[in-house]
């Protein structure tokens, strides 16, 4: 029967090869249309989608990375392109990037291309919208054009009469080139502002020696040190470091009880002292074992608390406004 | 009036064919769910119908894919869209030309071995002689047959595909200088589910036909050693029929879901 | 004649048409244990059609057969499966399976028929058996197509008796033999008859074969059992339709 068994094992190979192919090649097309591994949803709103469909590319900076998935139309002139990107690449597309249709090559289909956002905007996420680059069509610029040109024959129009106008000693302008009496009048204003300048400076010097002044105790901010705001910031800072030293006061206290304790427990378990028996008793040992890590835990606790009171100190230190307090209290 | 009358006779035998194909068919329906399955049989049908075809389906989708390549380049070098090359043949591959080639060739080859085999079968006794062994001939040789068409081909297309789309890389290679990955990429690019899945599936309705044909044309042979020539011509000329009319009503039905 | 014996098979007024043609019309005949009966009759007169019938593998439109004292017309496939056990058949052409080496040609009937020797591991002892029985042992891994004509009908005979059967229909077992083959089947046959028991039909137009096989012989002419006897018998009959089969 050995021929029917190398049969079995031909056949066997020709299924497998054939299964292998059907699914490897389902595979690709599956990656090419971006159906497995990781990919996010966008969206895209155009106003015209120039003959798009779904299944097209989509491109970034050149690079396919996704199809478009769906597109619905949500009003007249909003169409929303849901279109499905590569994840790995989707983190370099900033929020800020534009997309835009482009055709592939002259009969190729249509494409979404995106452009490239600014470096200091944040990276896409999953579900955002993308926003289109309105392209400026040829006859929007030659309108706009047409208006511009007319405005800058008004212009040239006006500018024309008001300098005929100067020409002609008419209006302000006119007048100040044309009347010597003006002339005169503006010196003397010039004149009077030189000097109003000199006197400005002097009072700017004066200003700044009451400034400096003010840097002294025994002015303005002498005064603001005796209000009772000012003592009363005093005695809570200085409540403060009196309760700190209380805490680290306990925190030593604390230590001792437990290293007192540790040293019982392991007289204990040695053998030694009164609760000896206790040893015996494994789940009381257990529970003492437990009261200690709890009591460890408390203390982490507790230093963190005196760490953090600490830096509030600190803090309050280089407030400004008490700097110059605290300095005292150095001294 | 007597040409009138053959006209007549010939409508017919047609009908009473297409009729008795339906009942076959129902039959084979009937007693496949039916144990116990003839494993060992079928595995060797499958054997037969699969392996035994693979050179000769992998030759024709070579020399299809090849030639295809070749008949089809200049034109598109003309039209200057050589670089659409790769999807249009492989896309044409993939929905049609592979699939119905190699129907066509198992039509020929399995269909008329299936239908002279049966056929001798029939009339050397040898069908009585199971039936009387206390086998279901028709579970132990149409049940396995059919099945084993039905399996096998869409099997043999997809080999058929790889292995023409690997001649038309081949001449892409040499004339055009296009490399493997390219080539494969734009492939794969081009072709999508929608194109996959149909040909595919009707590739099973094209092996049950041929298997169907070939067993109802072998196991109802008459007419002694002759019958079984003409039996065999007959079953590689309806299978082709069939498969013919097949594709067609594929193509119509997956134009309506995809459109 | 031996009343007092046992009818393995009774055919009471059997009849089959084919369009037009009536093939048989009313046939009766009794098959007894353990007796060998021929029946002759010229090409086309419904010999083959007759003992397809008695196996179910023609339907017949009137008349009654009863095997083993159960209605053919009357039972279910699982029982028909059961007589075709006990009923061995000998095809024409011996009818061996071309895809099928000699083994696995006898091995097919166990398959199925199973149910009678219970759960089979090792079919081959009972292959060599049967085998060893026509005197083709050797033959056993050998393809129909590299044997001749006289040992595939041997082989076909293996196959038949494999399954032990207790009647055995020949379906013209010297056709398309040369005469010294011929009378090998025939003295196999017999050799078979006497160590099995069986009970056995044997169609034939073969006279030789008959003088030398048959227990009783019955002529079947246009549909009907024309004539029935020893062989004896009918060879001194002088009615000019019987003589018509002795005359050389």
């Amino acid at each position: 029967m050995e021929p029917f068994n190398v049969q079995r094992i031909k056949l066997g190979i020709f299924i497998l090869t054939g299964t292998i192919l059907f699914i490897t090649g389902v595979y690709f097309i599956g990656k090419k249309q971006n159906m497995f591994g990781n990919t996010i949803e966008l969206f895209a709103v155009f106003n015209n989608i120039n003959g798009l469909k779904p299944g097209n590319n989509v491109r970034y900076s050149g690079i396919n990375v996704g199809t478009v998935n769906e597109i619905n139309m949500i009003s007249d002139t909003v169409i929303v392109v849901t279109v499905t990107i590569e994840k790995e690449i989707s983190r370099h597309i900033k929020k800020d990037s534009r997309c835009a249709i482009t055709s592939d090559g002259l009969v190729g289909s249509m494409i979404i291309n995106i452009i490239p956002g600014t470096e200091e905007s944040q990276k896409i996420n999953p579900g955002d919208t993308i926003f289109s680059l309105s392209r400026i069509r040829t006859d929007q610029m030659l309108q706009t054009l047409s208006v511009t040109n007319e405005n800058a024959a008004l212009l040239t129009a006006e500018m024309l009469k008001i300098a005929e106008g100067i020409g002609d000693g008419k209006g302000l302008i006119g007048a100040i080139i044309k009347d010597p009496a003006i002339t005169e009048d503006v010196r003397a204003i010039i004149t009077n502002l030189k000097n109003t300048t000199n006197s400005s400076n002097l009072a700017i010097n004066q200003l700044n020696k009451i400034l400096t002044s003010l840097d002294r105790n025994d002015n303005l901010i002498g005064s603001l040190r005796d209000t009772t705001l000012a003592v009363k910031v005093k005695n809570i800072i200085n409540n403060v470091e009196i309760s700190s030293v209380q805490i680290s006061q306990i925190l030593k206290q604390l230590e001792t009880t437990i290293s007192e304790t540790r040293q019982t427990i392991a007289n204990a378990r040695e053998g030694k002292g009164a609760i000896n028996y206790l040893s015996n008793d494994p789940m009381l040992v257990k529970k003492i074992d437990r009261t200690i890590t709890h009591l460890d835990s408390t203390i982490l606790e507790i230093n963190q608390a005196g760490i953090q009171l600490n830096q509030n100190l600190d803090a309050l230190k280089k407030t400004w406004l008490l700097r110059k307090q605290f300095k005292e209290e150095k001294k | 009036m007597n040409t009138f009358q053959n006209f007549i006779t010939s409508i017919r035998a047609f009908l009473f064919e297409t009729g008795e194909l339906a009942f076959f068919a129902g039959r084979f329906f009937k007693e496949v769910f039916n144990r116990p399955f003839e494993w060992k049989e079928f595995a060797r049908q499958c054997y037969h119908i699969g392996n035994k075809s693979l050179f000769l389906v992998a030759i024709t989708g070579f020399i299809i894919g090849l030639v295809f390549t070749l008949q089809s380049r200049p034109k598109m070098i003309e039209l200057g869209a050589v670089a659409w090359l790769p999807s249009m043949v492989s896309i044409s591959i993939i929905r049609e030309i592979g699939p119905i080639i190699t129907a066509l060739i198992c039509a020929g080859r399995i269909g008329s071995g299936i239908g002279a085999e049966l056929g001798s079968m029939r009339v050397t006794e040898q069908i009585d002689a199971m039936e009387v062994s206390g086998t279901n001939p028709f579970k132990f040789l149409v049940v396995t047959r059919i099945l084993a068409t039905t399996l096998m081909i869409p099997l043999l297309v997809i080999m058929s595909d790889a292995v023409a789309l690997f001649g038309s890389f081949l001449v892409e290679n040499i004339k055009g200088d296009v490399s493997f990955t390219l080539y494969f990429d734009e492939v794969f690019r081009a072709i999508k589910f929608s194109d996959v899945f149909p040909a595919t599936l009707k590739t099973f309705f094209f092996g049950f036909a041929i298997g169907l044909v070939g067993c109802y044309k072998g196991y109802y042979c008459k007419h002694g050693t002759a019958g079984v020539g003409k039996t065999a011509n007959a079953a590689v000329v309806e299978a082709s029929m069939l498969v013919f009319i097949l594709d067609f009503t594929a193509v119509l039905v997956t134009d309506i879901f995809t459109s | 004649m031996n009343s007092d014996r046992k009818p393995v098979i009774v055919i009471k007024n059997l009849s089959k048409t084919f369009g037009d043609h009536k093939v048989l019309n009313q046939f009766t005949m009794e098959l007894y244990e353990g007796e060998t009966l021929v029946i002759m009759g010229k090409s086309g007169s419904g010999k083959s059609v007759m003992i397809k019938c008695l196996i179910g593998l023609e339907t017949h439109d009137g008349g009654q057969i009863t095997i083993m004292g159960k209605n053919l017309d009357t039972m279910d496939a699982a029982t028909l499966n059961e007589i075709r056990t006990e009923v061995g058949f000998l095809f024409q052409g011996s009818a061996l399976y071309d895809s099928m080496s000699v083994r696995e040609n006898l091995e097919f009937p166990l398959r199925r028929h199973f149910k009678k020797f219970g759960e089979i591991g090792d079919a081959t002892p009972l292959v060599m058996e049967a085998l060893d029985s026509v005197g083709l042992g050797h033959t056993i891994d050998l393809m129909p197509e590299e044997l001749s004509g006289g040992m595939k009908r041997r082989i076909a005979m293996a196959r038949t008796l494999i399954l032990k059967p207790k009647i055995i229909l020949y379906d013209e077992p010297t056709t398309g033999l040369d005469p010294i083959t011929s009378k090998e089947i025939v003295l196999l046959m017999k050799s078979i008859q006497q160590t099995y028991k069986t009970s056995s039909i044997v169609i034939t137009h073969d006279v030789d074969c008959a003088r030398f096989i048959a227990d009783r012989m019955i002529l079947l002419i246009d549909g009907i059992n024309y004539a029935e006897g020893t062989y004896e018998e009918l060879d001194r009959s002088q009615d000019p339709k019987i003589q018509a089969f002795f005359k050389k």
